[in-house]
C-alpha cells in the first residue's frame, strides 16, 4: 500500500513539476540555510574535554587593580601573573597542572633545505599532554626539571613533523629554534581540538600550536607572550627581563586536574591561604576572590559562541519557518486542485485515513528531496562563510554525518508539518460536491 | 468602490490561505527589519574613515633568528633601503600593525600618579615617519624629531617625554581645551603633546574604543619587528615581491612575512563583512520565497474562480475592475500582515537588544521594510490579477 502511495505521489509531484520544483526548491533554501548556521553554531559549541569535563579545572585569581574589577564575564582575569603560576605549581595537591601560553619561534634544520619558517608554540610545564589527553606518536613529555631549568627539548606535533623531519621518528634529533639547537623528545599524533578549549585568548577557532617547550626557558630567551598580556601597575619592583616577570601582568593560562570533590576542596582551601599570604605581602588587594570552571564552564564564560552567531541562529530558523508556512500555503494550493479526484478516491471507497497517509507521504517526498538538495545547499553554505571569515572559523567551518543526517530529518519534519494540514483539509473534503460536476 | 465587502467574504471563506500569506508577511517585516538593523550598523562600521592611505600601504614582519640580533642595526639599515626603493613614498618602523588586531594598550592620565580614571589609548612605538608612511593629517602641532627617538632594551620600561595623540583622544582627556603642549601620564613623569593627529584607528577596529591612540618616538630592539611602507599610488602590488626579496637578500637571518595593510583590515572585518553577506542573502531569499508563495496562491484563486470571473465580466465589470479585486484583496491581506509583524518586530527587537547587545529598531527603517515587503507582495500579485483580467465573458457560459 505504503509503495503505492509513494507511486502516487511522485506521480502526482510530476504532473505539476514547476509547482513542485519550486516547493522542492523552498524547502531546500530553507533547510540549507538553517543547517548552515546550525552546523557553524554546533561545531562552534562542542567541548573537546567532554570526557574530563569533571576532572579539569581552569583557574583565574583576582591579582587585579583594587579600584577596578577586570572586565572579564566573572570579574576575574583570565590569565595569571608570572610570579602567581609559579607559586601554585609548587602545590602538589592537584593530579595534575599545567602553567602555559603562547609564544613562537623561527624554526630551521641544520643541514637541511628547509627554508626557515615562523611556527607558533606553547611554552608550558610538562603535564600538558596528560592533562589534556594528547596522544604522543614517538616518545613523551619531558623530565619536571625541564619545567624548573633551562632544557632545550620540545615536543613536536605531527604536522611540524612531517614538515621538518619527513614523518620520520624524529626522537633524539635536534632542530633549531630562534637559532639553538634543541632535542626532540616526543612526537604527538594530530591533535586539534575546536574551539581550542585550553587556550580561548587567541582566536578560539585557530589551529594548536606547531612546538611545544618547557615552562623552565623563559629567562634563557626571555620569552614574552604571543597573547594577551593585560597590566594594571604600572610601576615594577626590578628592572628589565625579570620586572616583567615578577611584575603584576596577567599572561599565564593555567589548568588543574582534580579528581574528587575532597581534592577540589583542598586546593580551594590552598588557593585562599596563598592568596591570604599574599595579601599580607600587600599584593592581592582587592576582596579575595578565585574561580575554578569546568571546561564547559569555561567555554560559556569566555562566549565562544559570539552573539552574532546566537543571532544568525534565530535568524536562520524564523527563516525555515517562513519555508514551511509557504509551504503550507503552496501544498495547499495544490492538493485543493486536485480535490475532484480526491473525491472521486473517496467514492470508490478509500478511507479518510488514506488520502491523508497519502498526502503526507507527498509532503514527505517534497521533503526528503528537499533535504538532499539543503544538504548541497549548505555545504556550499559552509564553504562560503568560511571563506568569507578569513581563517577565523577554519577548524569548525565542516559538517559532518551526524548533522547530514540532522539536515534530512529537520527537511522532513519541516514538510510534514507544512503537509499536515493540507492533507487534513483534503482528507475531510466532501466528494459530493466533486461528484456533481464530473 | 472597492468592493470590500465581497472581498471580505471571500477571505472569509479562504480564511485559511489568507491567514498564510499574511502570517508570512508578517514573519518577514520581523526578520527583514531586524535584520537590515544589522547589516547597516555593521556597513556603517566597516566605512568608518581609518584615517590612513590603506590601499597604498604594504606591512613587512619579521622575526629575527639570532638570540644577538643586532635590531637598531638592521632597522636603519633595512628603512634606508626601503626608502630609496623607486615608488616608496616612505617607511617607517612599528612594534604593531595598524587594524591587525594585535597591539598594546595603556591607560593615559592628565595628572601624575593619578590611580584612577584617565583614558585606555592603543600606543605604538615608531619614528617621525610614521606620519607620512601612514598617510596621517597632522592636524596641529610638530611631528616628532630624530633626536626624539629613544632606542630602548626589549624591557626597557623608560617613557617618552614627547608624544602624539589623535584627536579623539585629546578631545577625551581635554574636553573643550586646546591639548597640544599639555602632559599625560602613566606613572610620574609627563609626556608632552607635541602633535595631533586627525585621526587613526589603531590596531582593533573592533575594540570599543578603537581611535584612541597615543605614537611614541622609540624603537624597542626586541626579536621581531614590523615596517609600513607606503607606495606610490597603483605601486603596491608590484613593490610586494620586490620588497620581500630587498629585504630578504640584505639579511636572510630572520623570516620575513610581507602583506597588505587592506588585507589586515578584511580580516579584522570578517565577521562584520560576514554577517552583512549572510543576512542579505537571507533576506532577498525571503523576498523571494514570500513573492512565490503569492503568486502560487493568488494564481490558485484566480484559476478557481475563472467562472465567477466570467460571470462579472458578462455582468459589466471592466478589466480594470477585476485587476483591481485582486490588488485590493492582496494589500488587505499584506496590510494585516504588516500590522502583525511591526508589532512581533518591535518584540523581537526587544530581546535582540537585551540579550544579545544589537542596535534598538526604530519606526523610520521598520517603515521602509513595511512598504517595501507591501510593493514585493502587490508585485507578486500584479501577474496573476492582470492575468485574471484577460478570463472572457464567455467562461461564463460555459460549464467547467
Amino acid at each position: 500500500m505504503i509503495i503505492y502511495y509513494i507511486s502516487l505521489a511522485l506521480r502526482s509531484l510530476r504532473s505539476t513539476p514547476i509547482l513542485s520544483a519550486l516547493m522542492v526548491a523552498a524547502i531546500a533554501v530553507g533547510v540549507g540555510a538553517a543547517m548552515t548556521v546550525l552546523t557553524l553554531n554546533y561545531m562552534m559549541s562542542r567541548n573537546a574535554l567532554q570526557h574530563k569535563d569533571n576532572v579539569l579545572y581552569a583557574v583565574q585569581l583576582d591579582s587585579w587593580d583594587p579600584n577596578k574589577a577586570n572586565d572579564t564575564a566573572n570579574e576575574i582575569p583570565w590569565q595569571l601573573t608570572y610570579q602567581d603560576a609559579q607559586a601554585l605549581l609548587r602545590s602538589d595537591i592537584p593530579t595534575r597542572q599545567v602553567a602555559m601560553h603562547r609564544f613562537g619561534f623561527t624554526v630551521e634544520r641544520e643541514d637541511s633545505h628547509l627554508r626557515p619558517f615562523v611556527a607558533s608554540a606553547r611554552v608550558t610545564s610538562r603535564d600538558f599532554f596528560a592533562l589534556f589527553d594528547v596522544p604522543f606518536l614517538y616518545g613523551g613529555t619531558w623530565d619536571s626539571a625541564a619545567d624548573q631549568a633551562h632544557t632545550q627539548v620540545v615536543v613536536l606535533p605531527k604536522a611540524t613533523n612531517d614538515r621538518v623531519f619527513a614523518g620520520e621518528n624524529s626522537m633524539g634529533k635536534s632542530i633549531t629554534l630562534n637559532g639553538e639547537p634543541f632535542t626532540v623528545v616526543g612526537v604527538i599524533d594530530h591533535w586539534n581540538p575546536a574551539p581550542k578549549v585550553y587556550d580561548l585568548t587567541n582566536s578560539p577557532f585557530a589551529d594548536a600550536e606547531s612546538l611545544f617547550v618547557p615552562f623552565g626557558l623563559h629567562r634563557q630567551f626571555e620569552i614574552d607572550t604571543w597573547g594577551n598580556d593585560s597590566g594594571w601597575d604600572s610601576g615594577s619592583k626590578s628592572e628589565g627581563y625579570e620586572g616583567f616577570l615578577q611584575s603584576e601582568s596577567v599572561w599565564i593560562q593555567y589548568w588543574v586536574e582534580l579528581r574528587d570533590g575532597e581534592q577540589k576542596q583542598q586546593y580551594e582551601t590552598f588557593l585562599t591561604a596563598y592568596i591570604q599570604g599574599e595579601k599580607a605581602q600587600g599584593r592581592f588587594q582587592r576582596p579575595l576572590k578565585f574561580a575554578l570552571s569546568r571546561p564547559s564552564e569555561w567555554l560559556r564564560l569566555n562566549k565562544v559562541l559570539r552573539n552574532d552567531n546566537r543571532v544568525l541562529g534565530w535568524v536562520s530558523l524564523a527563516f525555515l519557518l517562513v519555508c514551511v508556512i509557504n509551504g503550507v500555503a503552496l501544498l495547499l494550493a495544490k492538493f485543493l486542485r486536485k480535490a475532484p479526484e480526491a473525491g472521486v478516491r473517496r467514492a470508490l471507497g478509500a478511507s479518510r485515513s488514506a488520502l491523508f497517509i497519502q498526502h503526507l507521504i507527498e509532503s514527505a517526498a517534497i521533503g526528503v528531496i528537499g533535504g538532499i538538495a539543503g544538504i548541497v545547499v549548505a555545504l556550499v553554505g559552509i564553504r562560503t562563510s568560511r571563506h568569507l571569515a578569513m581563517g577565523w572559523i577554519d577548524t569548525v567551518a565542516s559538517m559532518d554525518w551526524l548533522m547530514m543526517l540532522a539536515a534530512i530529518g529537520l527537511a522532513l519534519f519541516a514538510s510534514l508539518l507544512a503537509g499536515f494540514y493540507p492533507a487534513w483539509r483534503i482528507s475531510h473534503t466532501n466528494p459530493a460536491i466533486y461528484l456533481k460536476t464530473q | 468602490m472597492f468592493e470590500f465587502k465581497p472581498i471580505l467574504s471571500t477571505l472569509w471563506h479562504h480564511k485559511a490561505s489568507a491567514l498564510l500569506i499574511a502570517l508570512q508577511l508578517a514573519l518577514t517585516l520581523v526578520i527583514v527589519s531586524n535584520t537590515l538593523l544589522i547589516i547597516t550598523d555593521r556597513m556603517e562600521k566597516m566605512a568608518r574613515p581609518s584615517g590612513m592611505d590603506i590601499e597604498n600601504i604594504l606591512t613587512v614582519n619579521f622575526l629575527a633568528i639570532p638570540q644577538d640580533y643586532d635590531m637598531a642595526g638592521a632597522v636603519r639599515a633595512d628603512l634606508d633601503m626601503l626608502r630609496a626603493l623607486p615608488g616608496v613614498v616612505d617607511a617607517t618602523h612599528s612594534h604593531q600593525i595598524p587594524l591587525s588586531g594585535s597591539g598594546s594598550a595603556n591607560a593615559f592620565q592628565t595628572q601624575p600618579n593619578q590611580e584612577t580614571g584617565g583614558e585606555v589609548a592603543n600606543y605604538y612605538r615608531t619614528d617621525p615617519h610614521f606620519i607620512e608612511s601612514l598617510g596621517l593629517a597632522l592636524v596641529t602641532g610638530r611631528n616628532f624629531t630624530e633626536t626624539e627617538m629613544q632606542v630602548l632594551a626589549p624591557n626597557e620600561q623608560r617613557q617618552a617625554p614627547v608624544i602624539i595623540v589623535t584627536r579623539q583622544l585629546a578631545d577625551k582627556l581635554f574636553p573643550g581645551e586646546d591639548a597640544l603642549g599639555k602632559p599625560l601620564y602613566n606613572g610620574d613623569s609627563p609626556m608632552e603633546i607635541i602633535g595631533i593627529v586627525e585621526r587613526h584607528l589603531g590596531a582593533w577596529p573592533e575594540w570599543s574604543k578603537a581611535g584612541n591612540v597615543v605614537f611614541f618616538p622609540a624603537l624597542r630592539t626586541t626579536q621581531s619587528m614590523n615596517y609600513l611602507v607606503r607606495t606610490e599610488s597603483g605601486e603596491r602590488d608590484a613593490l610586494f615581491k620586490l620588497l620581500a626579496d630587498k629585504l630578504a637578500e640584505r639579511d636572510s637571518e630572520r623570516v620575513i612575512e610581507v602583506n597588505t595593510l587592506s588585507n589586515h583590515m578584511a580580516r579584522s572585518y570578517a565577521v562584520d563583512n560576514m554577517m552583512v553577506k549572510v543576512l542579505s542573502t537571507v533576506g532577498a531569499m525571503l523576498g523571494f520565497i514570500v513573492a512565490l508563495g503569492i503568486v502560487g496562491l493568488t494564481s490558485f484563486w484566480i484559476n478557481q474562480r475563472t467562472k465567477q470571473i466570467g460571470v462579472r465580466r458578462a455582468l459589466g465589470a471592466t478589466r480594470t475592475n477585476i485587476s483591481r479585486y485582486f490588488l485590493v484583496e492582496n494589500s488587505l491581506i499584506a496590510a494585516t500582515g504588516i500590522a502583525l509583524g511591526a508589532a512581533a518586530a518591535l518584540i523581537a527587537n526587544q530581546y535582540l537588544v537585551r540579550d544579545y547587545s544589537q542596535p534598538v529598531l526604530t519606526l523610520l527603517p521598520l517603515g521602509i521594510c513595511a512598504l517595501v515587503i507591501l510593493l514585493v507582495s502587490l508585485g507578486a500579485a500584479l501577474a496573476p490579477a492582470l492575468r485574471a483580467a484577460n478570463i472572457s465573458p464567455a467562461t461564463a457560459t460555459r460549464s467547467v
